[in-house]
C-alpha cells in the first residue's frame, strides 16, 4: 500500500466570492510518484496548484470547502512560505524568474528558507549538475536567458529547498519540441532523486510520458483519472489532448471547430496587405548577436511562420518588426515604407498589429475595454465629441461595440467580455490579446506564440480563427510558434532560425523533411 | 578656484546626506510599494530622540537609541497601518502616509515648541581646511560615514541571503512567497532600514552649520524627493547619484546666487526641482529606472 504524500479532499475554490473555479476536486499524490493534471484552459489547473501551495490570496481566490493534507500536516493553517518550509515548492506558470537578479542570486533567493550554508551549497551543486547551462551562466542576469533556460532556472530555484514535493505549472509552455523532451527527462531525474512531482501540462503527450498517474480536470471538476497508460489509451484523451491521427489542425473534432467561421468582419478603411521584406537583419544586445543577416519575405495576404529552438531569435525578429527593438543593421520594408526607421506607433499606423509572448494587457480592465483600446486606430470621432455624447459619437460607439462583439465571438471569448482580464486563465488572455490586435484592423498581424498554453482542441479553434480573418480581411500573418501540427496545418511558408541564422525556408512539406531542421529543432523523437 | 572647490565639497557632502534619505524612500517603495511621505517625520523623530537623550545618556548612546527608535517607528507604521490596508493601492497608502506625517509632525512640534534643540555632537562647529577648501567637520564625517553605509548596503543586497530575499520580494512578491520568502519580514526589514538611514541623516542635518533640531528638519527631508525621483524611484544607486546631483547643484546655486541675480533670490530651494524636471524630460523613467533592454 503506497503512502499518500499529498491528499486533496473535496476541494472548492471561489474567486472574488463569485466565480467558482473548482468544486469537489480530490487528488492524491503518493510518496515517490509523478502525477499529472491535464485539462483545457480555464479548467482550474493553476487554481488547484495555487490552492495547494497556499498562494491563492494574492490573486483573489479563497478555498471555500475541502481539506489539503501534506505529509501529515493540514495545510489550511499555513501560508505560502509555511508550505515551502513543510517541503512543498511550486514552480509558477510562465517561469517568473527574478529577471534583474543573476542566475546565482535567483538560486540564493530560492534557498532563503535554508539556514545551513553547507546544505545550500550542496543544493546548488545538485542544481548545476542537473542543469549545466546554469553553472555556465551563473553570473548573468536571469532576464537574459532564453525561454528554455529560464524554465531550467525556475525549476532549479525551486529545488534549492530540497523539497519532498515539487509542483510544476506548465513546464513545457513555449518550449521547442527538443527542449520539451529534455525538460521531461529532467523531471524523470528529479523523480529518481527522490522528489515527488505534481505537474500541470497542456502538452498531454509530455505529461503522460513522465507521469505514473494522471487526472483530467474540466470546468473545475475531475472528469477522469487513472494510470497514464490507461488514460493515454482512451479515445477522449486521444482526441482532445493528444491530437493523435490528425496530421493537420483542420481535422479537429467537430465539437471544437467553430460553428460558423464567417464572422462578417469588415474593414472600415480600404487598406490592403503589402509585401513584408526583411533584408540582412542583424540585432546585437551588448555582446550577444541575437540575429545575424536574416532575410525572408512575407508575400501580401499569406500566412508565414517563423520557427526554431528557444533562443533562435524568433521573438527578437518580431520585436524588430513591431518597433520594440532597434535593428543593428539591415532593413525591413512593409510595402514602400521602411519599418526599421520608424517608432512603434508609426508602424502601427501602417497597419501592423502584434501580440506578445509574455502577454501585455490591462489586467484590471475588462476584456471588452481591452478590445476597445485596440479599436483606437480606426475610431474617427474625437475626444470632445465623445465627452459631449454627440449623436455621431454614440453611433460610432454602438458600431465599435458590435465590432468588438464579433471579434470576441470569433475567438470564443464572448462569455468573458465583462470580466476583468486578471481573472482569466493564460490561454484566454492569449485570445484577448489576439482580439485586441485584430480590433485594430491590421493588414499585417504579428503573432508571438498564439497557441502557447492551449490544448490541441483549443489550438484548432485558434487556427480556424486565424484562417477566417485572413480570408475575410485579406491580411498577412507572420507567426512564431512551437506547436508543430498548428504551424504545419496553417502556414503557407516557413522560415527556420537557429542561433540567429536562417537555416531553412520553404513549404511546410519541405521544411519537415529538411535534415538540418530535424536535428536543430524537432529532436531525436521526430528524426 | 578654492571658492568653487569649497562649494563643490559642501555640495557633495550634502548630496551624500540626501542620498541616505533618498535610499530610504527607494527601499520602502521597493519592499512594500509605498510612497513614504511620512519619511520626513520619521527622520525628525530619530533626530529628536538624539537631541533629548544626549544630555542624560551622552551623544553616542543617544545616537544608538535614535537610530533604533526611528527604525522601530518605521516597522510599526508598516505593521499597524500599511499591512492592514484592505487594498494594496499605492495612492491610498501614499495619502495614509501624508496623514501619518501630519500626526507625527504635530506631536513633535508640540513637544519641541519654538525651541531649537542642540544635537550635542562632539564635532560641534569645527571646520576642516585642506588646501584652501573649507568644510564643516560634521559634513566631512557625514560624507565618510555615508560612503561606509552605502558600502554596507551593497554588501547586504549583493552578498547576504536577507538582501537577496529582499530584492527578490521587491521584483516579484508573489513568486518570492512561493519560494518561502516571508513578505512580512522583507517589508519590515525595508522599513527598519529606511528609518535607521533617516535617523543618521537627521543627526547630520541638525549638526553645524544647521542650528539644531526643530520641526523644520522634517521639511528638509523633502529635499531628497527630487533626488529619489530623478534617480528612478526604484534604484538604490539612482538615489545615491540623484542625491549627489541635487546636493552639488543646490550648493552651487546658493554659492553663486549673487552672480545669478537675474534668476531672482532663493534659487537653492527651486533648483532641485528644476533639475528633476529637466532630467525627467530627457529620461522619463529617471537615470536608473526600469526602462532597459528586456525580452519583450
Amino acid at each position: 500500500m503506497p503512502v499518500p504524500l499529498l491528499t486533496v479532499d473535496d476541494l472548492a475554490v471561489d474567486y472574488d466570492g463569485a466565480v467558482q473555479a473548482l468544486r469537489g476536486v480530490s487528488v492524491r499524490v503518493d510518496a515517490g510518484s509523478v502525477v499529472a493534471v491535464l485539462g483545457s484552459n480555464g479548467a482550474g489547473k493553476t487554481t488547484l496548484l495555487r490552492a495547494i501551495s497556499r498562494s491563492l490570496g494574492g490573486v483573489g481566490g479563497a478555498v471555500t470547502a475541502g481539506r489539503i493534507h501534506f505529509d501529515g500536516h493540514d495545510l489550511a493553517r499555513r501560508d505560502a512560505a509555511g508550505a515551502v518550509r513543510a517541503g512543498l515548492v511550486q514552480v509558477p506558470e510562465g517561469r517568473r524568474i527574478f529577471r534583474d537578479l543573476t542566475v546565482a542570486e535567483n538560486l540564493r533567493a530560492g534557498a532563503s528558507t535554508v539556514r545551513d550554508k553547507r546544505a545550500r551549497e550542496e543544493a546548488a551543486e545538485r542544481v548545476f549538475e542537473l542543469f549545466p547551462i546554469l553553472a555556465e551562466r551563473r553570473h548573468q542576469r536571469g532576464g537574459l536567458l532564453s525561454g528554455g533556460q529560464q524554465q531550467m532556472l525556475a525549476m532549479g530555484r525551486a529545488l534549492m529547498t530540497s523539497p519532498t514535493l515539487l509542483l510544476l505549472d506548465e513546464p513545457s509552455l513555449g518550449l521547442a519540441p527538443q527542449l520539451v523532451e529534455q525538460i521531461g527527462d529532467i523531471i524523470g531525474q528529479i523523480h529518481a532523486q527522490g522528489t515527488s512531482v505534481l505537474l500541470i501540462e497542456q502538452n498531454a503527450a509530455m505529461g503522460l510520458r513522465v507521469a505514473d498517474r494522471a487526472y483530467v480536470l474540466e470546468v473545475g471538476t475531475i472528469t477522469a483519472e487513472g494510470s497514464s497508460a490507461e488514460l493515454a489509451a482512451t479515445d477522449e484523451i486521444r482526441d482532445r489532448y493528444l491530437g493523435v491521427g490528425t496530421s493537420s489542425t483542420a481535422a479537429a473534432t467537430t465539437d471544437d471547430a467553430p460553428d460558423d467561421t464567417t464572422v462578417h468582419l469588415r474593414r472600415s478603411t480600404t487598406a490592403r496587405a503589402r509585401q513584408l521584406r526583411v533584408e540582412d537583419l542583424t540585432v546585437r544586445f551588448g555582446g550577444i548577436t541575437a540575429l545575424s543577416t536574416v532575410s525572408f519575405t512575407v508575400e501580401a495576404g499569406t500566412i508565414h511562420a517563423l520557427i526554431g529552438p528557444n533562443g533562435a531569435g524568433k521573438s527578437t525578429c518580431i520585436n524588430v518588426l513591431g518597433g520594440a527593438y532597434r535593428a543593428t543593421s539591415g532593413t525591413v520594408h512593409y510595402g514602400d515604407a521602411e519599418v526599421t526607421a520608424m517608432p512603434s506607433h508609426r508602424i502601427a499606423d501602417l497597419g501592423v498589429a502584434r501580440t506578445f509572448q509574455n502577454i501585455s494587457l490591462s489586467l484590471e480592465a475588462t476584456v471588452r475595454d481591452n478590445l476597445l483600446v485596440g479599436r483606437h486606430r480606426v475610431m474617427r470621432t474625437g475626444t470632445a465629441a465623445h465627452a459631449l455624447r454627440l449623436p455621431r459619437a454614440r453611433r460610432e460607439e454602438r458600431a465599435e461595440r458590435e465590432a468588438v462583439r464579433r471579434i470576441a465571438a470569433l475567438l470564443r471569448i464572448e462569455h468573458v467580455l465583462d470580466r476583468a482580464v486578471h481573472t482569466l486563465s493564460y490561454g484566454d488572455r492569449k485570445r484577448v490579446e489576439m482580439g485586441r490586435a485584430l480590433a485594430a484592423e491590421p493588414t499585417l498581424l504579428l503573432l508571438d506564440e498564439p497557441v502557447a498554453g492551449m490544448t490541441h482542441g483549443e489550438s484548432a479553434v485558434m487556427a480556424e480563427a486565424i484562417r477566417a480573418v485572413q480570408r475575410e480581411l485579406g491580411l498577412s500573418v507572420l507567426l512564431v510558434e512551437h506547436d508543430m501540427p498548428f504551424v504545419m496545418g496553417l502556414a503557407e511558408r516557413i522560415t527556420v532560425l537557429d542561433f540567429g541564422k536562417r537555416i531553412a525556408e520553404g513549404s511546410p512539406r519541405d521544411v519537415q523533411r529538411d535534415p538540418e531542421v530535424l536535428r536543430a529543432y524537432l529532436g531525436t523523437a521526430a528524426a | 578656484m578654492s571658492y568653487f572647490l569649497t562649494q563643490l565639497a559642501n555640495g557633495l557632502s550634502y548630496g551624500l546626506i540626501l542620498g541616505l534619505i533618498a535610499v530610504g524612500f527607494v527601499i520602502v517603495f521597493t519592499s512594500t510599494g509605498v510612497l513614504n511621505f511620512a519619511h520626513g517625520s520619521v527622520l525628525l523623530t530619530g533626530a529628536y530622540l538624539v537631541a533629548v537623550l544626549q544630555g542624560p545618556v551622552g551623544f553616542w548612546a543617544a545616537v544608538v537609541v535614535g537610530i533604533a527608535g526611528a527604525a522601530l517607528l518605521g516597522v510599526l507604521i508598516n505593521a499597524v497601518l500599511v499591512r492592514n490596508l484592505a487594498e494594496a493601492n499605492p495612492g491610498t497608502a501614499a495619502i495614509l502616509m501624508l496623514g501619518v506625517d501630519i500626526l507625527l509632525l504635530t506631536e513633535l512640534t508640540r513637544r519641541i515648541g519654538n525651541r531649537v534643540l542642540p544635537i550635542g555632537a562632539p564635532w560641534g562647529a569645527d571646520v576642516v581646511a585642506i588646501g584652501g577648501v573649507t568644510l564643516p567637520t560634521s559634513r566631512a564625517i557625514a560624507a565618510g560615514l555615508a560612503v561606509v553605509v552605502f558600502g554596507l548596503l551593497w554588501f547586504l543586497f549583493a552578498r547576504t541571503g536577507t538582501g537577496v530575499a529582499m530584492r527578490a520580494a521587491a521584483a516579484d512578491g508573489d513568486t518570492a512567497s512561493l519560494m518561502g520568502i516571508r513578505l512580512s519580514r522583507t517589508g519590515a526589514a525595508g522599513w527598519a532600514l529606511a528609518g535607521a538611514l533617516a535617523a543618521i541623516a537627521g543627526v547630520f542635518l541638525a549638526s553645524f552649520p544647521a542650528p539644531g533640531v526643530g520641526p523644520a528638519l522634517a521639511i528638509s527631508a523633502f529635499a531628497a524627493i527630487p533626488a529619489w525621483v530623478l534617480g528612478g524611484f526604484d534604484s538604490v544607486v539612482g538615489a545615491i547619484v540623484g542625491g549627489l546631483i541635487i546636493g552639488v547643484v543646490t550648493a552651487l546655486a546658493v554659492g553663486y546666487e549673487s552672480h545669478l541675480h537675474f534668476l531672482g533670490r532663493g534659487l537653492g530651494e527651486v533648483v532641485p526641482y528644476a533639475v528633476m524636471i529637466l532630467v525627467l524630460l530627457v529620461r522619463p523613467s529617471g537615470l536608473f529606472g526600469r526602462a532597459e533592454a528586456v525580452r519583450v
